[in-house]
């Protein structure tokens, strides 16, 4: 006991009890509000987000001066260092059914890891299995691309129109899932990822600088419509039900996108001065760089592959049902174009685009065809051996 | 005319089947289905140490020598944003996605007395301000970083998209019951040194995921007492969930920055220096003394009439979140700094004893 050493002397501190002590709560924060008493009820489905809309939360001026993230509707805080939000518009990126397809992206939310039936492919002809590794090498490639875009704009949008930004979430959260779905596809049944895509389109969506509604046009009409077409046409030729659920739950996905993209853009033209005529010469601009992207042999072939069920008859029917594919999405994209009130006269589309958007085509098309060159067959047999790969 | 268009036959090419990445990759599923972990296999599961993909390239994909550079990626180093378990945080955030619109079961909500909704609303209008700070950012962040990189990125992606559900839960929360916002804090306004304006992506990942987002986790987890009925627990049982994988996204990428850039781990030590002031600072709703931790008083004692009660929590909660702070960086392995005397969250934790 005698060893005990001296207690250190406890430094002087400031305790839990001083505090309690010396503060007295202002509370004068208390009924500070703009609108008090609201009481929103859940509806059949659920209490959500546009429900918010009621009273002064529902108002979304034409203009958001705030910079910070004040919510909308409640009271501002004064003399905030700006946060730096550049697009402060309404024009610039609202959609009135934002809110909606925010909530029903969440209720048809998927995992590909554990949804999709990957217990369901099957070995493919080595040709098929080459195509259906490209065409995947693509789609991951413009799955990067929305998100690099939206991610990039995302964080831009101020806070008022947080419904957007929302929505964008579940948006950029999409293509996430389409990044690994089609990589986990083209690394699931022994082929591999292929040639990187020509990448006109993807410059000119990543390059769209100007604002977000530009960048819309690109990415979310123009790619986007063509990606839904070859959604659904993919899906049609799917080779088994792993595909098939691929497909069809990235088309859903897709199509809100588009929808928020015609609905936006709908609502730009009718409220911004000049919108209508930007659009209009983006879409002619834009034409030009998708016409260099489909001028590539890749895509086409690889798809012609797969609708034809391999090498041997893809010059012929295989490049008939991407004829009708591109035709498809030429038709789709010309109605939209109409819908936002930028019609295009079809005969003036750049070709190959007016080649596809003629209708007296259609029949010759699905015309019959003669038989593939061998000469392109052994391009392909080449390919399957182990000693090309990598080059 | 093209011979798609016109029905002619066409010699087709087929070069491109002979450029493809590594060949014969065959990833099967396991016991979680596909994962990412899953296809990360041969080369396609090597990430480079620095990444020369300026095009966007699938990380594995063939390139072509005529792609446009159009990626003007400012993360391409792995050390930078790379964590060994991103595969796993990302797999589990998309089997762990809610609804606010209907996995809370809003019909619980009965009227509070007003004090006490005062509170609830105005800590919903902070949640709401404060929540997508964490979307904003690391969307940003994404859009800068190589997808060579993609597994974090995917996590990132993930994040963005829980912040957007926190910050609509809480706003549903605050329009439910009678009430509606109050006034917002300020408090993620672009001062020196906010997770806003960090020009790196570890730091501010120190900021955001391991102090920050640690921060409001040991609050999230504390639901059960500030919960007034079944939808906020569920609430916060579910926020604190998303939470607790954006804190260790966090805690892993140090981590790994720790082993693998050592030369990096003073700067490091530098943001985690001002993490800690920012533990106890406005931006903490159990940090100093402002109208939102009066607001958890006023939830934590059940009225303005138990307000000393209230501050009894806030001080064991804001002890609860120095302690569990400090535990995240000695795993992040940044430890010595409670040793050596660097670190002032030991005094904290004392004065908040």
């Amino acid at each position: 006991m005698a060893n005990k050493p001296a207690p250190k002397p406890a430094p002087p501190k400031s305790t839990a009890s001083d505090e309690k002590r010396t503060f007295e709560p202002k509370y004068n924060w208390m009924n500070k509000t703009r609108q008090w008493g609201v009481r929103v009820r859940p509806g059949k489905a659920g209490l959500k987000l546009g429900d918010l809309n009621v009273g002064i939360y529902g108002e979304t001026p034409t203009q958001w001066a705030d910079q910070s993230r004040n919510p909308r509707g409640a009271v501002p805080r004064r003399g905030m260092p700006p946060v730096g939000y550049s697009i402060r518009d309404k024009a610039g990126l609202w959609a009135d059914c934002a809110a909606d397809l925010y909530e029903e992206a969440i209720q048809r939310r998927w995992a590909p890891a554990t949804d999709v039936p990957w217990d369901t492919i099957e070995p493919l002809p080595d040709d098929v299995e080459h195509a259906v590794c490209q065409v995947c090498t693509e789609l991951v490639g413009y799955a990067n691309v929305d998100i690099e875009t939206i991610t990039g704009w995302q964080h831009q949008m101020s806070y008022g129109y947080h419904e957007v930004k929302q929505f964008l979430a579940t948006a950029s959260f999409d293509a996430a899932r389409h990044y690994e779905c089609f990589r986990k596809r083209a690394l699931a049944n022994g082929g591999g990822l292929g040639l990187e895509g020509p990448g006109m389109v993807n410059r000119m969506i990543l390059e769209s600088r100007g604002g977000w509604t530009e960048a819309v046009v690109y990415l979310l009409v123009m790619r986007g419509a063509f990606t839904m077409t070859l959604y659904k046409y993919l899906g049609r030729h799917a080779h088994n039900d792993a595909e098939r659920f691929i497909y069809a739950h990235a088309l859903a996905d897709k199509a809100r996108h588009v929808t928020y993209a015609l609905d936006h853009l709908k609502y730009a033209v009718a409220h911004a001065d000049d919108a209508l005529q930007v659009v209009r010469t983006l879409i002619a601009i834009g034409e030009g760089g998708l016409t260099r992207d489909l001028r590539d042999p890749v895509l086409p072939e690889a798809l012609a592959v797969i609708f034809a069920g391999g090498v041997a008859k893809a010059a012929g029917r295989g490049m008939a049902v991407y004829g009708e594919l591109m035709g498809d999405f030429v038709q789709t994209y010309l109605g939209y174009c109409q819908w936002l009130g930028v019609p295009r006269d079809p005969a003036r589309l750049p070709p190959p685009l007016n080649e596809y958007a003629n209708p007296n085509n259609a029949e010759r098309r699905v015309s019959p065809q003669p038989k593939p060159s061998p000469n392109s067959f052994a391009n392909a047999a080449g390919a399957a051996n182990p000693k090309n790969a990598g080059a | 005319m093209s011979e798609a268009a016109n029905g002619a036959e066409q010699e087709l090419d087929l070069g491109w089947m002979a450029r493809t990445g590594p060949w014969e990759t065959r990833a099967a599923p396991g016991k979680y289905g596909l994962t990412i972990a899953d296809i990360s296999i041969g080369d396609y599961g090597e990430a480079p140490e620095v990444s020369d993909n300026l095009t966007g390239r699938p990380r594995g994909a063939a390139a072509r020598p005529a792609s446009y550079r159009i990626g003007a990626y400012s993360v391409r180093s792995k050390s930078e944003i790379w964590l060994d378990n991103a595969s796993f945080l990302y797999e589990e955030a998309l089997q762990r996605q809610w609804s606010s619109a209907t996995d809370v079961p809003w019909h619980t909500i009965e009227p509070l007395p007003d004090d006490v909704e005062q509170a609830e609303c105005q800590l919903a209008t902070f949640l709401t301000e404060v929540e997508f700070v964490a979307g904003d950012v690391p969307a940003r962040w994404v859009s800068l970083t190589t997808p060579d990189f993609y597994e974090p990125r995917q996590v990132l992606l993930a994040q963005v998209m829980d912040e957007s559900r926190h910050m609509d839960v809480f706003r549903k929360r605050a329009l439910a019951n009678g009430g509606g916002l109050m006034q917002a804090t300020g408090a993620t306004s672009g001062f020196v040194g906010s997770i806003d304006l960090s020009r790196d992506f570890t730091e501010m990942s120190s900021r955001l995921h391991v102090s920050g987002e640690g921060a409001v986790l040991t609050l999230f987890r504390m639901g059960e007492l500030m919960a007034q009925n079944e939808a906020e627990k569920v609430i916060y049982r579910l926020c604190a969930q998303d939470e607790a994988r954006h804190v260790a996204f966090g805690v892993m990428h140090l981590r790994y920055m720790s082993e693998t850039a050592p030369e990096r781990r003073e700067e490091i030590h530098c943001y985690l220096d001002e993490a800690e002031g920012g533990l106890i600072g406005a931006a903490n709703p159990v940090g100093q003394l402002t109208p939102t931790s009066e607001s958890m008083a006023i939830i934590l004692g059940g009225g303005k009439d138990h307000f000393d009660d209230g501050m009894n929590k806030i001080i064991a909660i804001r002890r609860r979140q120095l302690q569990e702070y400090r535990k995240r960086v000695i795993s992040a392995g940044f430890g010595e700094r409670f040793e050596n005397g660097r670190s002032r969250v030991a005094q904290m934790i004392d004065e908040a004893a």
